[in-house]
């Protein structure tokens, strides 16, 4: 089995920590990596990618010093190993302008308006993960019980995922 | 790699080296290497290094190379050749040694096969040399020297019969099911079948609970269990969310499907591939068993063990809910495509249930769909893409498998270890089929249906040509038995989908499935003993 995880990226400190708590019912299947910012998310990924896991999810703030959340998450959609992993935007303050363009051009899957709450950011995972479990065509059996059941078995049985053997 | 891996690769090699290179009494090169593919391949099968079709794709690889006419062992291409000369008056002059005790010679056709002639005339010219006559004995004709060399004395068939395994009649009928199962998911039919099976049912936990147990049950004697227990999840999630977190119903319908799924595969030939192994041995030693006839074994087998089954699930968890709100919409789909798919359903199983009336057989009737859906456009190739062929790789290795065993006199060596004959008739069964129990749980129903068969069909021919006792009914148990194999997760791939749904523990699914395999056990060797034999005869 392919170790899937989750990504989040802020430059504070304290919304790493938040997302940590409340994605920490995800931990046991799926591990949280956080990084400060792009740069950092990127040596993350590269780890990733050598350990031959993957990213399901990313969840990244939009206004950070030097390169924006937008402009991150365009950049991952571009690298084709990053292009299938769910990208979500977790911000307050971004306008009206970049978010079209995240949507636009980082073929954004998801906008989580800060102050979240920890049911949003916790639905939204599991609902972006199941997408990503499913576009993907993993085995869903060791995803099942954690993310939405109904859509993984629906999917596992109309795409004959699993056999009588 | 890891260890588990390494370790069994390690050791379904040594197993297969040893039983080459050891000689063993009373088996011929051929049984030894067939001893040697069936040593890996059943370690492989346990320990998984690589999936299980896998293995059974390296056995056929095996099987070509190894103990085929034209492989690397047998063929004539390693035969001594004899010095023959051709003399005015066409005979062949060639050494005495080249004829056989009973007056054969053996001829080397192009390294791919052994040919046989009986010289007209023979003529000895003194010197170890034989002057021979004979149709076919010309100067091109390259003769063995050595009679007794094992391209000869092995008999080793065409490589193509290792192959053919893989358009058996049985593999088709299966490639039949899945055609049928791959449109009715495409258009719902499952779906839509569960809706009205369900509905007569009512709202008490209770009766929901037989109802989705009968629909499963009769879904997965068509359907993969796997892919009705996934199915039949998406229509149960909903019940288990309405109801209470402690009420135990919601463990009680979670398994329930798992377990309908399991004992409905028994009920056609089409329901899961052990069936198809059974039915394959069963044709190997000339018996054909029509659709109708395994129902009519099969079915009550069926039906009693699944009232069984829900007894002891509404025993073990007593719903506390009064009522269920269930939501059963949902319409048919009537695109014409749509119902072409059920058109052909149906006639295709009318059709086998009637073999009786218009004769055409199971195996036969099994193209229609095969031909039919695609032809109307109802499945695509992506559709057939999408059919579960690794099993059907699973069970043509397993059938090619058995093949070798039984012409190389493996199986018949094997089973003679035991004297099978001091157990009697009901001991055989209940061996049998305590071992396939057991096995059955910890692998593949497919896989120990596979290991067991060879074995199982050579005893009970020994037992049935000697009288008293009934092939058909002991293959049936036993295979019936394979299926009820159903304690752990691993045990059968509805079990998982079950468990991993986190709606149950392990310890709720190892309660019930050991009392409802244990009653299945009992049920089957009862059936073995008095009803089946009845039908048969």
């Amino acid at each position: 089995m392919k170790q899937v995880y989750i990504l989040c990226i802020d430059d504070e400190a304290d919304v790493l920590e938040a997302v940590e708590r409340d994605l920490a019912k995800l931990e046991t299947v799926f591990p949280l990596e956080t990084a400060s910012s792009a740069d950092e998310a990127r040596s993350v990924l590269e780890r990733i990618k050598e350990a031959g896991g993957e990213v399901g999810v990313v969840f990244c703030d939009h206004v950070m010093p030097k390169e924006t959340g937008g402009e991150f998450l365009r950049w991952m959609e571009e690298t084709p190993e990053w292009r299938v992993t769910r990208k979500a935007l977790l911000t307050g303050q971004a306008g009206l302008e970049a978010t079209v363009s995240a949507v636009n051009n980082a073929s954004l899957d998801y906008y989580l308006a800060k102050p979240w709450t920890r049911e949003g950011i916790l639905q939204a995972a599991k609902r972006l993960l199941t997408d990503y479990v499913i576009e993907r065509n993993l085995e869903p059996l060791p995803y099942m019980a954690l993310l939405d059941t109904a859509r993984l078995a629906e999917n596992a049985y109309t795409r004959g995922l699993m056999s009588d053997t | 790699m890891n260890s588990k891996t390494l370790i069994g690769v390690l050791l379904g090699v040594a197993a297969f080296a040893v039983a080459l290179i050891l000689p063993i009494e009373g088996l011929e090169l051929s049984a030894r290497i067939t001893l040697g593919i069936f040593l890996f391949a059943a370690i492989f099968w346990i320990s998984e290094p690589i999936p299980i079709y896998a293995t059974s794709m390296c056995v056929i690889l095996l099987q070509v190379m190894l103990l085929s006419g034209q492989g690397f062992v047998f063929s004539p291409r390693n035969a001594p050749v004899a010095e023959t000369e051709a003399v005015e008056g066409g005979a062949l002059i060639v050494p005495a040694s080249a004829l056989s005790e009973d007056g054969f010679l053996y001829l080397n056709k192009q390294g791919k096969s052994v040919g046989k002639i009986k010289p007209a005339s023979v003529e000895a010219l003194g010197g170890g040399r034989l002057a021979v006559v004979g149709k076919g004995l010309t100067e091109e004709v390259v003769v063995i020297a050595d009679p007794t060399h094992r391209s000869i004395t092995s008999g080793a068939g065409s490589y193509s019969a290792f192959y053919n395994t893989l358009a058996s009649p049985i593999i088709m009928l299966f490639l039949g099911g899945f055609a049928l199962a791959a449109s009715a998911v495409k258009f719902g039919l499952d779906k839509n079948l569960t809706r009205v099976l369900l509905r007569p049912f009512g709202t008490k936990p209770a009766m929901v609970c037989l109802g989705l147990m009968v629909s499963t049950a009769t879904l997965s004697a068509f359907m993969s269990n796997t892919a009705t227990t996934a199915m039949m999840m998406t229509v149960v999630l909903p019940i288990v969310a309405s109801v209470a977190v402690s009420d135990p119903f919601r463990k009680c319908v979670a398994l329930a499907v798992p377990v309908a799924a399991n004992i409905g595969g028994i009920a056609t030939p089409i329901g899961t591939p052990p069936n198809a192994v059974a039915l394959a041995a069963l044709k190997e030693n000339g018996i054909n068993i029509s659709f109708s006839n395994w129902m009519v074994l099969a079915v009550p087998f069926t039906l009693i063990l699944l009232v069984f089954a829900w007894w002891v699930l509404m025993a073990f968890f007593k719903p506390e809910t009064k009522t269920l709100e269930i939501k059963l919409d949902g319409k048919f789909n009537k695109s014409p495509k749509a119902i072409a798919s059920y058109v052909i359903f149906a006639v295709t199983v009318l059709l086998w249930v009637t073999e009786k009336l218009h004769g055409i057989s199971t195996t036969m009737v099994a193209f229609l769909p095969i031909a039919a859906l695609p032809a109307l456009g109802v499945l695509d190739k992506k559709d057939i893409r999408g059919f579960s062929w690794e099993v059907l790789w699973l069970v043509g290795g397993g059938i090619s498998l058995g093949l070798s065993m039984k012409e190389t006199g493996l199986a018949v060596w094997l089973i003679g270890l035991v004297s099978w004959n001091t157990l009697g008739a009901l001991g055989v069964v209940i061996v049998f089929g305590i071992v396939g129990y057991l096995i059955a749980n910890l692998i593949s129903h497919t896989v120990a249906a596979t290991m067991i068969m060879p074995l199982a069909i050579t005893v009970g021919a020994a037992l049935a040509a000697a009288g008293g006792f009934n092939l058909v009914a002991s293959i049936v148990s036993i295979t019936a038995i394979v299926s009820c194999a159903m304690v752990l997760p691993i045990s059968t791939p509805p079990n998982a989908i079950a468990m991993a749904t986190g709606i149950i523990e392990t310890k709720d699914m190892a309660k019930v499935g050991i009392t409802v395999g244990v009653a299945g056990l009992v049920l089957a060797i009862v059936f073995c003993l008095t009803f089946w034999p009845a039908v048969i005869s």
